[in-house]
């Protein structure tokens, strides 16, 4: 087994082994990165390919002293961002104004309700303004100073995205607690149902 | 609730899950990914993998070895570098013949070829291959020395720098210039036609910029400037990893332009003195030939023949470059000069006889029969009524019939009028025909 120090030295020398084994070993942490960028998976490996070319040509530009599992991420996010921007204009844009902040009852969400899956859904909605805002901000947790620099847009817009982005966040997620609520509900009488009949 | 809780709360759910969340990606994507690196390494400079700049390399190389083994004797060769981008560097020197070719004398292209490099180290497996081949025309014994000589080394490329000779140092890298360029003309009339040839052995590649927009890939390319000026033709050779430059002005010079009028239209020859007009451009010289064995230097000379003929006239106009335009007129006084036609009608004037004296400006109204003439020497005009009797009679061609006869005006109708008599040139003529009168 490579260490990751091992991995590095090797990609810094084109060694297709280490290559390989940096692959296979951040591939998925990376994939999900970029999903949380990404409207589907299709674009989310896009992403992920152009991640990797970057990686693989730029090693000697981490400097060993950071988190290399940081480095790799940061790299994503980047060419996420870089992603976002070239296909800006081809994007289907949506009014903000059809997103007013929706006031719900909720006020926390259980942590294990839902899925990961669910919620990389739900991001995969958003629109893409929303979701970099989002994800740079809740997540990957830059500041909107930061956010405002790294998209080329005003840090009151990134504001407002954010707030905005929240919005439609918690609207998706209380539908979808709702929906798992019946279903669930559903289930238990089911289960109920059949534990009955088979006394 | 507080926004900001509900805030942090909503962030923490999703940091918490997709933070560090793992998404497995398609199993195509890893071979995808790794084509895709495997041909930007290609094209990407890497020094511990053979990549498109070493395959360039080889390919350099191998052409000035062929270009080497294959040039003629004759031609001059200085040096050439072959630079491989890693940093490797063959130097050749052919010594001997362009260098200092004044006393030594020529010796065989094998023997005179000696491999030498600053260092006495030929490095990499290409220049050693260079090294057996170049020795291949020569003796046995030679292709012995030379591989002796050259002590063969693969060295990885990231931390070969190879001890560069000062000789090297002063080339490597520099474009050289240098004249290579060897012009058919350099200067001449437009459209000038030039051939140029590539002087640089080897050439690996000639790009020509001839000055006016065009360019050439061709080691000998013809060109033709059609527009008069001056052109610096470039040319750059790329040979062995180097490249040089190479100029030459090339001066095209205009081309007059011939070009003049004869007066007066349809003359008579001999009778009439020619008049020519010059209207050339562009030139400070001319020479006219007449056609009849005379020729003149003057712009706008004057001329007498002797006698009627065919003559074609030439002009010829020179510039002050010596570039000259020509144009003939061929049988400048043609035929046309000799005729006589009648009119098929006219329309007396009923006030009176004028007596048949007329001018083609007095007659615009058509008073007076009378023909439309050149040439004309001896003339004979009568006119008869249909009873065949004569009614008028002239011998100067100036005196046509004013319709009266014996001083009254005649019917309208139809008269007959036939006249003979001679041109200039002494050729007979014979014409008759019908004429009818008109009355207002």
């Amino acid at each position: 087994m490579m260490s990751d120090q091992q991995i590095i030295e090797g990609c810094a020398k084109h060694e297709r082994k280490a290559q390989q084994l940096l692959y296979d070993r951040y591939s998925r942490f990376l994939l999900g990165v970029c999903l949380r960028y990404a409207t589907d998976k299709a674009e989310a490996e896009d992403i992920l390919q152009d991640s990797f070319l970057k990686i693989f040509f730029n090693i000697e530009d981490y400097s060993g002293t950071g988190s290399f599992i940081g480095w790799l991420r940061k790299v994503a996010v980047n060419t996420a961002i870089t992603h976002y921007h070239k296909n800006l204009k081809y994007r289907y844009h949506v009014d903000i104004e059809d997103y007013v902040s929706v006031e719900t009852g909720i006020t926390s969400f259980e942590e294990d309700f839902f899925t990961s899956d669910e919620l990389y859904r739900v991001l995969n909605e958003l629109p893409a303004g929303y979701r970099m805002v989002f994800n740079l901000y809740a997540v990957e947790g830059y500041k909107h100073k930061e956010i405002a620099a790294m998209l080329g847009i005003d840090t009151n817009t990134s504001k407002s995205q954010y707030s905005r982005a929240k919005a439609v966040i918690r609207e998706k997620l209380e539908k979808l607690r709702t929906l798992k609520m019946k279903y669930t509900a559903g289930e238990e009488i089911d289960r109920i149902k059949e534990n009955t009949e088979n006394r | 609730m507080e926004e900001g809780l509900e805030d942090k709360m909503l962030g923490d759910l999703f940091r918490q899950k997709l933070e560090y969340g793992e998404i497995a990606p398609s199993p195509s994507l890893n071979t995808t990914i790794m084509r895709t690196v495997a041909r930007r390494e290609f094209f990407h400079f890497i020094p511990s993998r053979f990549n498109i700049w070493y395959a360039g390399a080889v390919i350099v190389a191998g052409t000035a070895l062929t270009l080497i083994l294959t040039s003629p004797p004759e031609q001059k060769i200085d040096e050439q570098i072959i630079s491989i981008p890693s940093g490797k560097t063959i130097t050749v020197t052919e010594s001997g013949r362009s260098d200092n070719f004044s006393g030594v004398p020529e010796s065989k292209p094998s023997t005179a070829n000696p491999v030498k490099s600053g260092s006495r180290q030929i490095e990499s497996k290409i220049a050693s291959a260079e090294t057996r081949l170049r020795e291949e025309p020569s003796s046995g014994k030679s292709t012995s020395q030379a591989s002796d000589q050259a002590s063969l080394s693969q060295v990885s490329g990231t931390n070969v720098i190879p001890e560069l000779t000062e000789d090297n140092n002063r080339l490597k890298g520099s474009i050289r210039s240098e004249h290579y360029i060897r012009a058919s003309i350099s200067q001449g009339c437009s459209p000038l036609k030039v051939s140029f040839s590539c002087l640089a052995v080897p050439c690996d590649s000639c790009s020509w910029l001839f000055g006016d927009g065009g360019f050439s890939k061709l080691k000998n390319p013809v060109w033709i400037f059609d527009v008069a000026g001056e052109y610096k033709v470039n040319l750059n050779v790329f040979s062995a990893g180097t490249k040089s430059v190479s100029s030459v002005i090339i001066t095209v010079h205009p081309q007059p332009a011939a070009r003049f009028e004869i007066t007066p239209e349809n003359a008579i020859l001999p009778d009439d003195e020619i008049s020519f007009h010059n209207y050339s451009d562009g030139a400070e010289k001319y020479i006219w030939d007449f056609g009849d064995g005379i020729t003149s230097d003057l712009p706008e000379p004057h001329h007498l023949y002797r006698k009627s003929g065919n003559y074609n006239v030439r002009l010829i106009a020179i510039s002050e470059h010596g570039c000259t335009d020509s144009v003939v007129v061929e049988n400048a006084f043609p035929e046309s000069g000799y005729f006589i036609e009648f009119p098929n009608a006219f329309i007396p004037n009923e006030n009176g006889p004028s007596g048949g004296f007329y001018s083609t400006r007095s007659d615009e109204s058509s008073q007076i029969f009378h023909p439309v003439f050149s040439g004309i020497g001896s003339y004979q005009l009568r006119i008869f009524n249909k009873g065949g009797a004569l009614l008028f009679e002239s011998n100067d061609i100036s005196y046509g019939w004013d319709g009266y006869y014996k001083g009254s005006l005649c019917d309208p109708g139809v008269y007959i009028w036939k006249v003979r008599g001679n041109y200039l040139n002494g050729d007979p003529f014979t014409k008759m025909g019908d004429i009818t009168l008109l009355k207002n």
